[in-house]
């Protein structure tokens, strides 16, 4: 008789139950199987079933059991390669958004943008990395505020790597012919905020009807000059205030932009101190859920087909082995790996947020500094923590082969990393999305359909991904 | 249709390689220098080209030397001919090692002999001359029947020519536990093994293939190959024993062959047991292309690459033709007078030369 690999369950509906294997195999199946799987009483057709569906082994190293390995193997991430550096060069901003999420410095303030020691020191930094290819993102702050230092680290990384690519994160604001200029190059990319229509734009960000019109107005231009492949933006959401969903979608197509990477304000530095009430993880595991809904309507009725990024990602993650492009996605989830983040002062981040919650003095979640380089103890400490295998509460999730980890956000909301997994953000959102995940890929509609072949890149939806046991 | 023979004229004696130069600089600095085994063109008449061998003169007719250049040939001066070995325009060069087959599949190209003649020294001096970067193919009959002369080929030229790639057909029934050392200590992203699964279903891959137990014992190869971290592309010819199952094989190796770079699902070619068999296996893909669709959607959302080959593109729909590259070799490629309009002839694979156009697909138009 075969060897079953371990098998965890989750209610799809009333009715039936998701199965899923380590290695990310899943079928729908019903309660009677979970009796008989439970209680070793399995049928002849369950074992064939569990067979052909490559839950099963006969003899170790035999194929099935290679398979198996393989297709486990490759759900875990590796580390890699420093390749991704994220610089902020000033911290300084000329707009004051309403849910800062970066912790800005008025424009006119002195000591937030790096000094000669940390430019020269970021520079010997980068000129140290093993990678032949180097993503830049410059972050701010406003980053165009210093197009000098800007300029100085694109062309080092043009004269040092065989290949270099550069995007600017930046709010649109003020442009003049250097700007412009500098981003015109083709190794060059713009990614900007848009929060929708243009009156959550001006609530949330530019606050005055002139500043809006600016920014639209240099959005546009960044398309007609630039061209919308290299101009991406996305959409920060206040679940209690939200954009009309459908004038954002008319906003974003408009601009040529057909992949949305829906953000929720986060509690990350500043935009903490707006302490929201109640169950915000509900209210944005709602909207996001009717966003994909209002999205596949969309697409049906327009045929001209728009994605939410993340929602694309973890359809592909549940679908396909290595697919771990999103960090979100990655496990284990290694710091300090592929990417980094290199502060207004020369401080190293593992990423971002952790930036920003150092920032406000929650906790210290840097990692040396570009004159000394790499703390490699402390990113080992937060390694550690950073993999959901052995985790007591994931290691009974469905979704555990699919999902993540994210150590930083559970210290920045919890203050811990052992608060019980359904409890926290992170586990919730995901929860939510990889159900919604199940439910479109069990729904047998063609709206939805065509919609899932187009964010997972095919001519037609197999329907045999939909498996179902009874 | 390109030659793969020469008519030749030289001293008489024992077979031998030679690698042809013209009056232009061939040699370049990774293959480099003049090795006993080159030849330069002397002198070129009306029918004929004199090269002078360390064999002594060798005259090859009715050839352009410039077409030749660089190219590598076996020459058999009893038999008056020259084998194009490696030609040097061409990225389709094969060494057939053996005719020898332990299968005997209903659709085979060519046929299995009982006959064999010991070529590996030659073909080893052969792929040591070849030009930089090129990919050699290695056909048979079934080229693991030598293990050992084909591993110790494989050990010495990519030590000595890190630079070629090899792509090896084998049916995989001869892979065992003890050739994983061999195996991994190869380099891995310079072989890519092509080996035949026709269906999920052992019965029906074991009549095709004409062996009990091949499906069995294919298994067992592949879970080999995976450890060892081989690169493996899995080819299907689509005939109408197998087309029905091909969703079921699709699923299978979803599960149980997710390892492999490459799935290809491939049309028949009309030649061998191909052609004597054409009417029980001939798939017409342009009146149904559903299973193949099907299959392909299957593993493509699992992450596992499909491609389609020999295909002609007008018999393909729309959406899956970015998928079939042009895999006939250019050697046996033809275009019927129907393609002379088609806006797509330069990337098409177009059609075996012995393709029979009239037992052929019902769709074949001008696109």
């Amino acid at each position: 008789m075969n060897q079953i690999w371990p098998l965890k369950f989750r209610s799809l509906d009333a009715s039936s139950l998701l199965f899923a294997d380590d290695a990310g195999g899943y079928f729908r199946s019903d309660n009677e199987f979970l009796d008989r799987y439970a209680s070793d009483v399995l049928f002849q057709s369950d074992h064939v079933f569990l067979s052909d569906n490559g839950h099963s082994y006969s003899t170790e190293d035999d194929l099935a059991f290679t398979s198996f390995a393989f297709r486990w193997t490759r759900r875990q991430s590796v580390q890699k390669k420093l390749s991704y550096i994220i610089l902020v060069p000033t911290l300084r901003c000329n707009l004051t958004c309403t849910y800062c999420q970066v912790s800005r410095a008025p424009e006119a303030a002195k000591g937030f943008d790096w000094s000669d020691e940390t430019l020269a020191g970021t520079i010997s930094f980068l000129d140290a990395l093993e990678t032949a290819d180097i993503k830049i993102e410059f972050q701010g702050g406003e980053p165009l505020l210093r197009l000098d230092l800007l300029d100085k680290i694109r062309a080092f990384c043009r004269s040092r790597f065989k290949q270099s690519q550069f995007v600017v994160c930046t709010n649109l604001q003020r442009l003049g012919p250097n700007e412009w200029n500098f981003l015109d190059a083709d190794d060059t990319f713009v990614s900007t905020s848009l929060d929708g229509d243009f009156a959550t734009h001006q609530r949330q960000r530019t606050s005055d009807a002139d500043k809006t019109k600016t920014f639209f107005a240099n959005l546009e231009e960044a398309v007609r000059r630039l061209g919308s492949n290299k101009v991406s933006a996305l959409p920060t959401i206040d679940v209690d205030d939200p954009p009309d969903v459908e004038m954002l979608l008319d906003n974003f197509e408009h601009f040529g932009l057909r992949s949305i990477y829906l953000r929720p304000i986060n509690h990350h530095g500043f935009a903490r101190k707006l302490k929201p009430q109640g169950d915000v993880a509900a209210r944005w595991n709602s909207f996001h859920a009717q966003f994909i809904e209002t999205l596949i309507k969309r697409n049906a009725r327009t045929g001209n087909f728009m994605e939410e990024y993340y929602f694309s990602q973890c359809l592909k993650r549940v679908l396909r082995s290595g697919a771990d492009n999103h960090v979100d996605l990655r496990n284990p989830n290694f710091f300090a790996s592929d990417y980094i983040v290199v502060d207004h002062d020369g401080v190293f981040y593992p990423t971002d947020e952790a930036r920003m919650l150092s920032r406000i003095g929650r906790v210290d979640l840097s990692v040396g500094r570009v004159a000394t380089g790499i703390d490699q103890e402390k990113v080992a400490m937060l390694n550690g923590s950073s993999l959901n295998n052995f985790d007591p509460d994931c290691i009974h999730c469905a979704y555990q082969p699919f999902c993540g980890s994210d150590v930083v956000d559970d210290i920045s909301r919890y203050g811990r990393v052992d608060i019980p997994r359904h409890e926290t953000w992170f586990c919730r959102r995901q929860t939510s999305i990889f159900d919604k995940v199940f439910e479109l890929i069990y729904r047998d509609d063609p709206a939805t359909q065509k919609s899932l072949v187009h964010w997972i890149g095919l001519p037609a939806w197999p329907q045999e991904l939909a498996m179902v046991h009874r | 249709m390109i030659p793969l023979r020469l008519k030749i004229a030289t001293q008489r004696g024992e077979p031998f390689i030679v690698r042809l130069n013209d009056d232009r600089h061939f040699l370049d600095a990774t293959y480099g220098r003049m090795t006993a085994f080159d030849a330069q063109l002397e002198d070129v008449t009306a029918n004929a080209a004199l090269y002078a061998t360390n064999h002594g003169p060798l005259h090859i007719y009715d050839t352009d030397p410039t077409e030749t250049h660089g190219d590598v040939l076996f020459v058999v001066p009893d038999r008056k001919i020259a084998h194009r070995f490696i030609r040097a325009n061409s990225r389709h060069n094969t060494f057939l090692v053996t005719e020898r087959c332990d299968q005997l599949c209903v659709m085979c190209s060519q046929p299995p002999k009982e006959n064999h003649t010991d070529m590996f020294p030659h073909f080893e001096a052969a792929a040591l001359l070849t030009e930089t970067g090129k990919t050699i193919g290695i056909s048979g009959g079934e080229p693991l029947l030598y293990k050992d002369e084909l591993f110790g080929l494989l050990e010495r030229v990519l030590t000595a020519r890190p630079d070629l790639r090899f792509h090896i057909l084998t049916n995989g029934q001869h892979f065992c536990e003890e050739d994983a050392g061999a195996l991994s200590a190869l380099p891995r992203d310079s072989i890519l093994w092509g080996i035949p699964l026709y269906s999920h279903k052992s019965a029906t891959h074991d009549e095709i293939v004409g062996k009990q137990g091949a499906h069995g014992r294919l298994m067992q190869s592949l879970a080999i190959l995976a450890r060892t971290g081989s690169a493996i592309e899995l080819r299907t010819v689509v005939m109408q024993p197998n087309a029905a199952q091909l969703p079921s094989l699709a699923r299978f190796i979803s599960s149980h062959v997710p390892f492999i770079s490459v799935w290809a699902i491939m049309q028949l070619e009309n030649i061998g047991y191909g052609r004597q068999n054409w009417d029980q296996l001939f798939f017409d893909n342009s009146v149904d292309f559903a299973p193949i669709a099907s299959a392909m959607n299957l593993v493509r959302a699992r992450g596992i690459e499909a491609r389609l080959y020999n295909f002609p593109l007008c018999t393909v729909p729309f959406e899956y033709r970015e998928l079939a590259p042009q895999t006939i070799s250019d050697w046996k490629r033809a275009y019927p007078d129907i393609c002379e309009p088609c806006s797509m002839k330069t990337e098409c694979s177009g059609f075996f030369e012995w393709h029979p156009h009239n037992k052929s697909y019902e769709g074949v138009r001008p696109i």
